[in-house]
């Protein structure tokens, strides 16, 4: 281990001890319940508060607090009027889907969202197709989540990158493969409280370094005056508007990893909660590290390609402006959002192998499975997944921030309209669902590969466009979902 | 009494209720939505500052803020009702 600052790594081992700390206490208070429900959705016993801290904790990930204010910071307010769209993904997903999800699931036992598609549909091998796309993607976006955090330990610390990745990214393995969901929803909670303290905490310090609000102001108003206009002399041009408002508001309402959320409350009045303190939370974290990215100008006063890109200015930011004994306490904010991120992934992941797949393969084949070998087996999951994202990020893929991109793109693509259209419409059927979730995610990944876009619009507007497309086909030609289904659907 | 009314509920009011409550939200988007042009775009050309903050950018990020908060205080508060979402966890 290369030497580096002692007192920034204390607070954040005693961060991730707490966090194991909880997963074991989890583990030890739920002994004896339904291992399935209780591992995968916590046993719907979430509480408004929990509920909204998980699904904005898992939704704001460590690029939302490290490569999103260094944008800000290159491009100013048009950066932030963008981002702030974002205060619609937490009322929205629970608002469409909150409550219809939770009475289906508690309808057909369903634990997790492949077992609503899969009863919807009535298809085996769309069940399985979505499972696959939850795996695939879920692996790329918590790839981008272990190397950002540890790029950001390492240039904070001044510890390894290895050393970063083991500290954390072993540790959030470890309690999600122990706790399970609601171990995932408590630490979730810590990391969403730990995000807002870091940013008050950054905000208070920088506007200290930089001479304080007004200081800052002026000077930028004279020497960067792209920063205060929406198009920010043409770095913010309209399309990222567009694309953005589909990529990270609209069309995010249909993640997995969100929609899962639906099904893990206890009751209508923690859904309200929810909504309300969810909405609070995610645009105050949005709004709040945006605008620490612009104040860093008072701190640094190069451009962003001085400091080596938009990536290292929060965490150069935090070297600069912090003192030496808050710089761990500091760390801990983002590093939380990439952790709540992973662990959030890392259970729905797992479930989709275990549950939607194995337990459902066991079941239509009537394999008796024990109590116990479910335990062993979803916890080996969950580590074994947890390991070789580890290992991948080990020897971190370049381009990393597009990868991220890239998977929240391909699940809105494979998920959006099969849940939506699945959910609110009778004529939606198998067929549909099929081609739309297939077609419409390989349409999406080729456009990638081959950096094919329109009006230079990001690949998603491509996907979701020919995602709907042969939805309504295959819905138009296909047979009809059959009574007994569209009853429970559409009671 | 409360309690009684949610749970005496049919499934088929509930699921028709909250079908109910989707459409409300997502004509809450598109309200927002239509904010979220005017309070940002729809100023740019005001000289007016707050704070050495121009309007659009006040306007367009903590006004688009509060009224996503006014929207879903309304949503939770007003329009989405109680329902009993049925199995035995449902307290």
């Amino acid at each position: 281990m290369t030497e580096g600052n002692l007192s920034a790594l204390v607070p954040l081992i005693f961060f991730m001890a707490v966090m194991v700390g909880i997963s074991i206490f989890v583990r030890h208070k739920q002994a004896g319940k339904n291992f399935v429900s209780n591992y995968f959705i916590g046993n719907r016993e979430l509480g408004g508060f929990v509920l909204a801290m998980t699904t904005v904790a898992t939704y704001s990930s460590v690029s939302s607090f490290v490569g999103g204010p260094g944008m800000a910071f290159q491009v100013g307010f048009g950066w932030i009027y963008m981002a702030v769209v974002q205060v619609t993904a937490i009322f929205l997903v629970l608002g469409i889907f909150g409550k219809r999800v939770a009475l289906l699931a508690r309808k057909l036992n369903a634990v997790t969202v492949v077992d609503i598609i899969r009863a919807r549909f009535q298809s085996d091998f769309l069940a399985a197709i979505a499972a696959f796309v939850i795996v695939l993607f879920f692996c790329g976006t918590m790839t981008a989540q272990f190397v950002g955090g540890a790029k950001l330990f390492a240039a904070v610390t001044g510890y390894s990158y290895e050393a970063g990745l083991i500290l954390f990214g072993l540790t959030v393995v470890i309690y999600t493969s122990i706790g399970g969901f609601r171990a995932v929803a408590l630490t979730d909670t810590c990391c969403a409280i730990m995000m807002m303290i870091g940013i008050v905490l950054l905000l208070k310090y920088v506007l200290q370094a930089g001479g304080g609000y007004e200081n800052i102001m002026t000077t930028l108003e004279t020497k960067n005056p792209e920063l205060f206009e929406p198009f920010s002399f043409g770095n913010m041009p309209w399309t990222i508007y567009f694309t953005q408002w589909l990529l990270v508001g609209i069309c995010t309402i249909a993640l997995p990893q969100s929609v899962v959320r639906g099904i893990s409350y206890k009751n209508a009045q923690g859904l309200h909660q929810a909504m309300l303190i969810g909405t609070v939370v995610v645009g105050f974290m949005n709004i709040g590290i945006n605008f620490t990215g612009i104040l860093a100008h008072g701190v640094l006063p190069g451009t962003a390609a001085d400091y080596g890109g938009v990536d290292n200015i929060i965490p150069t930011a935090i070297v600069m402006a912090m003192p030496i004994e808050l710089v761990g306490l500091a760390i801990i904010g983002p590093l939380s959002a990439s952790i709540s991120t992973i662990s959030g992934l890392l259970i729905v992941a797992s479930s989709a192998i275990i549950k939607d797949v194995y337990l459902h393969w066991a079941n239509k084949n009537n394999h008796v499975v024990t109590a116990a070998r479910i335990r062993f087996l979803s916890m080996a999951a969950t580590a074994i997944i947890g390991a070789a994202v580890f290992v991948i990020a080990l020897t971190p893929p370049s381009l990393i921030w597009l990868i991220n991109m890239f998977a929240f793109g391909g699940l809105e693509t494979a998920f959006f309209w099969t849940l939506l259209l699945g959910l609110f419409w009778k004529r939606a059927n198998k067929l549909g669902a099929l081609l739309s979730m297939t077609g419409g995610t390989i349409i999406y990944c080729a456009t990638q590969a081959a950096g094919f876009k329109i009006f230079n619009l990001h690949q998603i507007t491509i996907g979701i466009t020919c995602s709907l497309i042969l939805f309504l086909i295959g819905s138009y030609l296909g047979k009809r979902s059959d009574d007994e289904t569209l009853k429970i659907f559409f009671p | 009494m409360k309690k009684n009314k949610r749970a005496s509920m049919s499934d088929a009011q509930k699921f028709s209720l909250v079908r109910r409550e989707a459409i409300y939200t997502g004509l809450a988007l598109c309200g927002l939505i239509i904010f979220w042009l005017i309070a940002g775009f729809g100023t740019a050309s005001s000289d007016v500052k707050i704070f050495h903050l121009p309007l659009w950018a006040v306007l367009g990020s903590i006004g688009v803020w509060l009224v996503a908060i006014l929207i879903s205080a309304i949503l939770s508060k007003v329009l989405f009702k109680d329902v009993d979402l049925g199995g035995d966890d449902d307290d």
